[in-house]
């Protein structure tokens, strides 16, 4: 590989890291871990992504809009942006970065809990979910489901704010 | 001859699409906010996941995923018939989502380990989506069993009317035999019911609800949408569930089978129409 194309996959790859998502514009695709691999040859520029929820209306959008961001610097190059499945994507992918971001955004990034029990709608099992807005830990699942597919709605007890959390998706999490 | 491979595709991704329908009908109707936001944001899950079925399907079909999804006659569509049935109370609704998720649950297990790398990715991916379904089916289960006795007895005559039908999702696909010898499906239909069956029973044993299992609600007639299959008039008996040897079984017939063959109730061509309808109106339209 000549520092020519080393040096334009790390720009492909900043091109990528400007791209938000569209439902949490705080975070970036990178930022979410969903960029998977990124391929750059004589001819054409390859990008593989992993959608973070298979049913995120954000997908075909963010597929679009990574393709446009590439493009711009891909010269000559075709541009080929595609999403796989392989390995799936998971929450353990979030940068720190991105964790940050998402608490800005008033999304508790969801990894964060440590009771192994999964949460149900109805059971109001207490979560190690930290608020985003105070920091407590006294928080609590209050719906698996949410505005999003990828997002729950939980409660804070302590600063008595509704707050949303993404979704735990975690290999090993099936019981 | 078509590949086996569409057999099995499908059949998934057709289940998914039907109940992700109904599951979309209860959004502002459910009997509360979460309950609206649950089974909407549910249905969209599914929606997805027939939408990623499909896609494996298109190289093989040669039609793309809206076609499949919106463009077949309703012969064509391979869905188990529990899937297409209205969503009746909350007890029925409760009940087919409990032996829906159930089932799915024990047939994606399996196909994670397909010989077709494509799908055991897809199904590895919808499984980590699944964990979410199932665990709200087997709240809501609970809660209703456990519940008074108002709540136990619509649960009850909702799994009644569901677990006969139920059953036919594992029918045996028309291709079974070759999907089952190339390891595309690991294990078969029958061996995929006796597991669920074992595990379902002794659950509703849990909450002395097994009777339901031997006790069935006719739900409605079958009518001719299939390949000339509808002369075989046939199938709303009580499905055979025994008990032997402590386990519970299945022996003989499906209620409401023929899905897999296209075979549909009374009840598919409202839900089609309604479903196809922007998709016949405006072909090709997007949004």
């Amino acid at each position: 590989m000549t520092t020519a194309t080393r040096t334009l996959r790390d720009r492909v790859r900043e091109a990528l890291a400007a791209v938000p998502d569209p439902e949490i514009p705080a975070c970036s695709i990178a930022d979410l871990g969903m960029i998977e691999r990124i391929e750059v040859t004589d001819s054409a520029v390859e990008v593989d992504l992993l959608p973070t929820f298979v049913g995120c209306p954000a997908k075909d959008i963010i597929g679009e809009d990574a393709a446009r961001a590439v493009r711009d610097v891909a010269g000559d190059r075709e541009v080929r942006v595609r999403f796989v499945y392989d390995p799936p994507w998971t929450t353990d992918r979030i940068t720190e970065a991105g964790k940050e971001a998402l608490r800005g955004f008033g999304i508790a990034p969801h990894w964060e809990r440590t009771a192994a029990p999964v949460v149900v709608p109805l059971t109001r099992k207490p979560q190690a979910v930290a608020c985003p807005y105070c920091g407590s830990r006294e928080t609590a699942m209050e719906a698996a489901f949410g505005p999003t597919p990828c997002r729950a709605q939980h409660f804070c007890s302590a600063c008595r704010n509704p707050f949303e959390g993404f979704k735990q998706k975690d290999r090993g999490g099936r019981r | 001859m078509a590949d086996p491979r569409l057999d099995l595709l499908l059949a998934l991704a057709d289940d998914e699409l039907i109940l992700g329908h109904r599951h979309s009908e209860w959004t502002g109707w459910a009997p509360h906010l979460e309950e609206d936001i649950a089974f909407s944001s549910i249905g969209q899950d599914e929606m997805a996941h027939a939408r990623l079925l499909y896609e494996l399907a298109e190289p093989l079909a040669g039609r793309t995923p809206d076609e499949l999804a919106l463009g077949r006659e309703p012969r064509d569509y391979r869905n188990a018939v529990i899937c297409e049935r209205p969503n009746g109370d909350w007890g029925y609704t409760i009940a087919r989502h409990y032996l829906y998720d159930t089932a799915d649950d024990v047939r994606t297990r399996v196909l994670e380990s397909s010989s077709w790398k494509d799908l055991a990715d897809a199904v590895r991916v919808i499984r980590l989506e699944e964990r979410y379904h199932l665990e709200h089916a087997n709240a809501w289960f609970r809660r209703l069993a456990e519940g008074p006795v108002t709540a136990r007895d619509r649960l009850a005559r909702g799994l009644e009317a569901a677990v006969g039908e139920a059953l036919a999702l594992f029918e045996e696909l028309p291709s079974e035999e070759e999907l089952v010898a190339e390891g595309l499906l690991p294990r078969s239909n029958e061996e995929m019911l006796a597991e669920w069956l074992a595990q379902l029973g002794s659950e509703l044993e849990e909450v002395s609800l097994d009777y339901v299992l031997t006790s069935h609600t006719r739900v409605g007639e079958m009518v001719p949408t299939s390949s000339g299959e509808a002369e075989d008039v046939v199938s709303l008996e009580v499905p055979g569930i025994e008990r032997r040897d402590g386990r519970w079984v299945h022996v003989g017939r499906f209620a409401g089978e023929g899905g897999r063959r296209g075979r549909h109730s009374e009840d598919f061509q409202p839900l089609w129409d309604e479903m196809t309808m922007l998709h016949r109106t405006v072909p090709g339209a997007t949004w």
